[in-house]
């Protein structure tokens, strides 16, 4: 009976943890781009507008509606797929969403691909790695995660470009050529996205790694002489994975933020670009769009995470 | 997070485009230059000519009569649409689509006449309805275009044949073929829905793209100088230095208005060609002339009179342009020609500080912004100047954002922006009497009855010799303190030809580009 409750209350949650946020979400989401100084009508009038056109501006765009009907018609829109039109242009939010889609997902696909193993091979060697090196590898995995990737991605433009000359500065990619057809124009992005979230997830994933390996089972099997692979994949990642999961939806979500930096920075025309434009236009329909599906996919990766936590470990895995 | 300095980055770009094509409407050096020779035949890869611009793919508009709010925008439209005259060099107007603007004896009916060889490219033949129908689009998106129909009377205006159409003007209004320059894009009489592309007549066709690149095809039926180039990629992209740099690493053949600093480290690049474009872009110090102590007219002059010019262009445009003789429009060919370059006289600054009752000195809070390159420096600079007549200025910086918002047009001391508009675009977004955007408050009344005298004047040299001498008054007596102007700098692929070299709307009309060789 405990049992069936535990695993009942285990599936709730998850459905809670899976529609909660973004129902909070579409409401902080909405109210901070509402919150945003000036509008669309502003950047319309190009900074040179009368008061009165400004007006006519507002009500054109539905602006001057009070907020709770804004939000409704808004939520009514996301719900049944349909986003709206930006406000500086009329182009449907979902075909600006949709031409930049697989820029992104290339972009923070290919990170993530680098970025895991990497957090696991740092994260395992600052516990279990040579004796000498794992303060060297602390350092590095702190000062790694400390470091602003507008800061990297000069350092590595400087050195993979300007130094090596061996890929571009910058990432233009040719006409109606798909993103991973061109590696040398991801190379700088994607280390830059990738390089920094692999510090902060095994920043945060040492601990878990060092806790693992503390206790009696694994020092026991130390002791019995079980080679160091086979203790990591028998004990400890067992062990790690409920935190390894919800880091890695954590990590994920960072890559999925980090692109509005990448991607201007390198010159893609992906999702972050097409968030951080919007955001200084005032253009709120792409605004929100933009950052409920950041927030759905995040959410989903976190509701994965928990699965993954529970199906290891159903009575705690999912508070743990 | 982002890190302040690149937001900084991209609100600038931003907010930098937002001006520099919405307050355009014509430079004054060359146009597009006609007849270039004909390419050879079609299909290698020198056939197309890819373009870097400011701009932002997000906010492309395909709605060509609202805000342009990035070069890159004007560079579509230009392409995709025929307008209804061009700026030229010396500040003529040259004739596109439309071939003659005729006024009657008051110079308030103009009659307008258009080729009758242009087709949309549907087929349809573009008439004089589909211009009038386009300009009135224009006038009902005032809001959105600074204004730029408003000397025109549209409603009254009519059509009278297939070619030729009659244009009232508000007031006797001279200059109404400078008033069609650059943004008169026309498109087909009932086009109402723009988030489609809308049929064009202009020489180059659409052809697709991606979210970042608009591809062009030449219009082979385009009735002008046959375009050298087949296919024309226009690529926006914010950030000036990744433009510069993706011409540099050779992913665009021409890459506009990138960084100063960068231009300056690849000065001995043979592998890039640069093209300056000198007086592109003024700061000009605003002085509210109702407001405390700029009210005074030696308050004013003592401002001007204190600025160190030659430092101020080293520092805020590392000196990539030329010091400023308080002039709004210099390269205007009605700016007065032969005044005296005004010069630094703190002494007699001073005295007149002393006159307006400022012995002791004043404290002003002198407003700013991050968002275009070099403007902060140049605020902290004229702080620094100022500070020897005794204004003790505070320097306020606000981003790109809340700019435009809290400060231009409504505190009485910042730094402005100017994209090298001709005189007249400067008198109808910042010298318009009465109205918000009239920056300086100049409501000075012989001034503006002097100006719809000027405009009523059907004799050109008259005409010129009278708008000189109104710019010559503002430049004495007005709010304004303009120190420098800077170049705006675009790097091209050497052998790259066709590139327009005026400023403002000239610079969008790139059909004529080509690759040598």
């Amino acid at each position: 009976m405990a049992a069936d409750r535990a695993r009942l209350g285990g599936v709730l949650r998850l459905i809670v943890r899976a529609g909660a946020p973004p129902a909070c979400a579409s409401v902080v989401i909405f109210l901070l781009a509402e919150a945003l100084p000036g509008d669309s009508a502003v950047v319309l009038g190009g900074g040179r507008a009368t008061d009165e056109q400004l007006a006519r501006l507002r009500a054109a765009a539905g602006l001057d509606r009070p907020l709770a009907e804004r939000y409704a018609d808004w939520l009514a829109g996301m719900l049944s797929g349909e986003p709206g039109h930006s406000l500086l242009t009329g182009r449907p939010v979902a075909e600006l969403i949709g031409g930049r889609i697989p820029v992104t997902l290339t972009l923070a696909g290919a990170a993530l691909a680098l970025a895991v193993p990497l957090m696991a091979l740092l994260a395992w060697s600052a516990v279990r790695g040579p004796r000498p090196l794992r303060p060297v590898i602390t350092g590095l995995v702190v000062g790694g995660a400390a470091l602003p990737q507008v800061a990297l991605a000069a350092l590595l433009v400087a050195l993979l470009s300007a130094g090596w000359r061996l890929v571009p500065p910058v990432s233009l990619l040719p006409v109606g050529v798909p993103a991973w057809s061109r590696p040398d124009l991801l190379v700088l992005p994607v280390l830059t996205l990738a390089l920094p979230a692999a510090a902060y997830g095994a920043a945060l994933l040492r601990g878990a790694v060092a806790d693992a390996v503390s206790r009696p089972f694994v020092r026991d099997a130390d002791l019995r002489g079980m080679s160091a692979t086979a203790v990591a994949l028998r004990y400890v990642l067992p062990a790690v994975a409920p935190a390894a999961a919800r880091l890695l939806a954590v990590v994920g979500g960072g890559l999925v933020a980090g692109t509005a930096v990448v991607e201007t920075l390198f010159g893609l025309a992906g999702l972050g670009e097409l968030l951080v434009s919007a955001i200084g236009g005032r253009d709120l329909p792409v605004v929100q769009a933009v950052a409920m599906l950041a927030t759905v996919v995040v959410g989903a990766g976190l509701t994965a995470a928990d699965a993954v936590a529970w199906a290891v470990d159903p009575r705690g895995g999912a508070a743990r | 997070m982002m890190s302040p300095r690149l937001s900084r980055r991209i609100s600038a770009a931003v907010a930098a485009a937002t001006l520099l094509t919405g307050c355009s409407s014509g430079g004054t050096d060359t146009a597009a230059s006609p007849a270039a020779s004909p390419s050879t035949a079609s299909g290698t890869a020198s056939d197309t000519v890819r373009y870097a611009a400011p701009g932002s793919p997000s906010n492309a508009p395909r709605d060509p009569h609202g805000l342009l709010p990035g070069e890159s925008d004007l560079v579509r439209m230009a392409l995709t649409y025929d307008v209804l005259t061009l700026p030229g060099p010396g500040g003529r107007t040259l004739p596109r689509l439309a071939t003659a603007w005729e006024p009657d004896r008051s110079l308030t009916r103009w009659k307008i006449t258009i080729r009758g060889d242009a087709t949309f490219s549907d087929g349809r033949p573009v008439r004089a309805a589909d211009a009038l129908f386009s300009l009135r689009r224009m006038g009902e998106k005032a809001a959105e275009n600074f204004g730029r129909m408003e000397m025109f009377d549209l409603d009254a205006s009519t059509v009278l044949g297939a070619t030729s159409f009659e244009l009232v003007t508000e007031k006797p209004y001279a200059e109404v073929g400078k008033a069609l320059e650059g943004a008169t894009f026309v498109v087909p009489e009932g086009s109402t829905d723009f988030t489609r592309p809308v049929p064009g007549s202009g020489p180059f066709r659409p052809a697709g793209g991606d979210a970042q690149a608009a591809v062009f095809e030449r219009n082979d039926d385009w009735w002008g100088p046959k375009p050298p180039s087949r296919r024309i990629e226009v690529r926006a992209v914010p950030d000036p230095q990744a433009r510069g740099e993706a011409l540099l690493s050779g992913q665009v053949d021409l890459a506009a208005a990138v960084p100063a600093a960068l231009v300056r480290q690849h000065a001995e690049n043979p592998s890039v060609t640069l093209v300056r474009r000198p007086g592109a872009t003024l700061y000009p110090l605003v002085m509210r002339t109702d407001r405390k102590p700029f009210d005074d007219r030696r308050v004013r002059e003592a401002v001007r009179l204190t600025l160190d010019r030659e430092q101020l262009l080293q520092v805020a445009f590392l000196g990539f342009g030329e010091v400023g003789n308080d002039l709004l429009t210099p390269k205007d060919p009605t700016s007065p020609a032969g005044l005296p370059q005004r010069t630094r006289d703190v002494e007699r600054a001073r005295r007149l500080m002393a006159e307006a009752g400022h012995a002791g000195g004043v404290d002003l809070t002198l407003h700013s912004t991050t968002a275009y390159p070099g403007m902060d420096s140049a605020a902290t600079l004229i702080a620094q100047q100022l500070a020897e007549i005794g204004i003790r200025a505070k320097v306020e910086l606000a981003p790109a954002d809340t700019y435009f918002s809290t400060v231009w047009g409504k505190e009485p001391f910042y730094l402005g922006y100017l994209g090298g508009i001709p005189f007249l675009d400067v008198v109808r977004v910042a010298l318009k009497p009465g109205s918000a955007t009239n920056e300086t408050a100049w409501e000075d009344e012989t001034w503006h009855a002097g100006l719809e005298a000027a405009l009523a004047e059907a004799d050109e040299s008259e005409r010129r010799t009278r708008l000189g001498a109104l710019q010559s008054r503002l430049r004495d007596e007005g709010g304004y303190a303009v120190w420098a102007l800077s170049d705006r700098l675009d790097l091209a692929k050497p052998g790259l030809t066709g590139v327009p070299e005026g400023i403002g709307f000239s610079a969008g009309f790139i059909d004529q580009v080509a690759l040598g060789g």
